[in-house]
């Protein structure tokens, strides 16, 4: 695990060298969390494609295509098994009650 | 400058797509040293992104993976990822290299990579790997067979929370590491440095890439791929299965209107070859191929073709003059036919791969090496019809799609003759 005081020193000085993280990038990384909470929120209730969950979370249909995407490679939501013009989605591992 | 790795070797290859590996491996087989500098993280090029090869359909990855591997463990290769080569200068025979490793901001003697910087990590990005349709997060390994495994950190999307940093078992993230210049000697050079499709943003017509569900063969290919993006076959736009799928040949070659008057020789293949498979994928699909002509020149390629008509997939003879779409994303291709009724007409489909053409990923000439373009960018060799490698500079030899648009075949046999060549002048030497 990383020495903490060696850590601290590393991001002081990254912090001088290419100044405070901007604003663009904390707000984007807010709407992401905002985003993923919602989807996941959303597959409490049961499964559902990827338009109900941008209806859900109030996302264009591709962004919430993007961020079911992501969730599924990181593991937090999974494929269910089924036919259909839009596949299902539910929530995996720790995530599911 | 006491700091700078310097490497000396017989043989540098620029590029590590099929065609760099192949030198490489064939010139360290016969007892010769090779560097090989490659700008992504990983070795394997583009190549190791396809789902599948035509025409036997054998999983790419399962051809170039054994390779990648070989390069990356052979006793008498140095391979530099994340590496960009920034000049080449001959002096008394001696071709010096100099080359900028980039920062990963991980310590690579220490990382283990067991990912557990990439499963903390907060932010997602968009994955260039996927094309785009996938996520990565802002430290990540850049793919599953990715060699070498390293991760690669994005200091601009970086949030400075640190999770890496405390999940690392090996505490080797590095938040101030910083670009480390090598020179590498070398007798000989081989270019291998590729290709590039020709962009999304090239034809108006077709919707400069802001039509959703009018995508590159690059991303069908990773749509296809059995660990894509989604996992399956699903259209950009909104998650849905397509049961409508065309291709547009021709959409990136044989127009001088954007500069790619030639014909790029593999879209008709790899089209086909994508038909192929996603009638596989989505049984109950309508699959279309728009063409001017097929051109199925290869060995089994005729057989492959007709395969697919057998197969159900159609084949319109018809050129595509606008791509537009309707409320619910769905390109509607204005067409017309080049057999039959001629008169322009209107089709809709669910999903739109448009077959770009092959352009030059790197200009080479920029070396100043003394090897020539020709008039599309790509490698000149200095005469064809006595060797497949050699070029006009002394001691430059091209393998692969540098030279010009080519089939994996081709490639890897090229690559084979690139080397040979650079045995011979080393030999000489």
């Amino acid at each position: 695990m990383a020495d903490v005081k060696k850590l601290a020193e590393q991001l002081k000085k990254l912090n001088e060298l290419r100044g405070p993280v901007p604003q663009e990038l904390r707000d984007r990384v807010a709407a992401q969390n905002k985003a993923q909470k919602a989807i996941l929120d959303a597959l409490k209730d049961g499964p559902k494609t990827v338009p109900e969950l941008a209806a859900a979370a109030g996302l264009p249909h591709d962004r919430a295509l993007w961020y079911v995407a992501g969730l599924r490679k990181y593991g937090r939501l999974a494929d269910v098994p089924g036919k259909g013009d839009y596949p299902k989605y539910e929530l995996k591992g720790s995530e599911a009650k | 400058m006491s700091n700078v790795e310097k490497i000396e070797v017989d043989a540098l290859v620029v590029g590590s797509g099929i065609a760099g590996l192949q030198s490489a491996l064939d010139l360290a087989d016969q007892g010769y040293s090779v560097a090989i500098v490659e700008k992504n993280p990983s070795i394997g090029g583009k190549m190791i992104s396809l789902s599948k090869v035509f025409p036997t359909l054998d999983c790419a990855s399962c051809i170039t993976t054994p390779r990648m591997a070989s390069v990356s463990h052979h006793p008498r290769i140095t391979t530099l990822t994340y590496s960009t080569v920034d000049a080449i200068k001959r002096e008394n025979g001696v071709f010096t290299a100099a080359v900028t490793r980039k920062p990963r901001y991980i310590d690579e003697k220490e990382c283990i990579s067991c990912k557990r910087c990439e499963d903390v990590c907060p932010v997602y990005l968009p994955d260039e790997y996927e094309q785009g349709m996938g996520a990565k997060k802002t430290i990540s390994i850049p793919f599953t067979n990715a060699i070498p495994q390293y991760p690669v950190m994005h200091p601009e999307h970086c949030i400075r929370c640190g999770a890496c940093a405390r999940a690392c078992p090996k505490d080797c993230i590095e938040f101030l590491q910083e670009p480390a210049p090598v020179e590498i000697k070398a007798k000989a050079v081989i270019l291998a440095t590729g290709y590039e499709t020709t962009p999304m943003t090239a034809k108006k017509q077709y919707g400069l890439g802001e039509l959703p569900n009018v995508i590159s063969p690059m991303a069908a290919e990773r749509l296809l791929a059995p660990h894509g993006p989604y996992g399956r076959v699903l259209r950009p736009s909104d998650g849905m299965v397509p049961g409508s799928i065309a291709y547009v040949q021709c959409a990136g070659s044989r127009d001088k209107s954007i500069g790619v008057p030639y014909c790029s020789r593999v879209c008709c293949m790899y089209a086909i070859k994508q038909a192929i498979l996603l009638s596989g994928s989505l049984p109950i699909a309508d699959i279309t191929i728009y063409y001017m002509d097929i051109r199925a020149f290869g060995k089994g390629y005729e057989q492959f073709y007709n395969n697919a008509r057998a197969m159900g997939i159609n084949f319109v003879k018809a050129k595509v003059a606008r791509i537009s779409e309707d409320e619910k994303h769905n390109p509607i291709l204005r067409i017309e036919r080049q057999e039959g009724t001629s008169a322009p007409e209107e089709v809709k489909h669910e999903l739109v791969v448009l077959s770009q053409g092959l352009v030059p990923a790197c200009d080479v000439s920029g070396y100043g090496l003394g090897s020539e373009n020709n008039d599309f960018g790509f490698v000149k060799l200095s005469d064809e019809t006595v060797s497949s490698a050699v070029t006009a500079g002394a001691g430059v030899f091209a393998a692969g799609t540098v030279k010009g648009p080519r089939d994996i075949p081709d490639s890897v046999v090229d690559a084979g003759s690139a080397a040979m060549e650079a045995v011979s002048y080393i030999r000489k030497l």
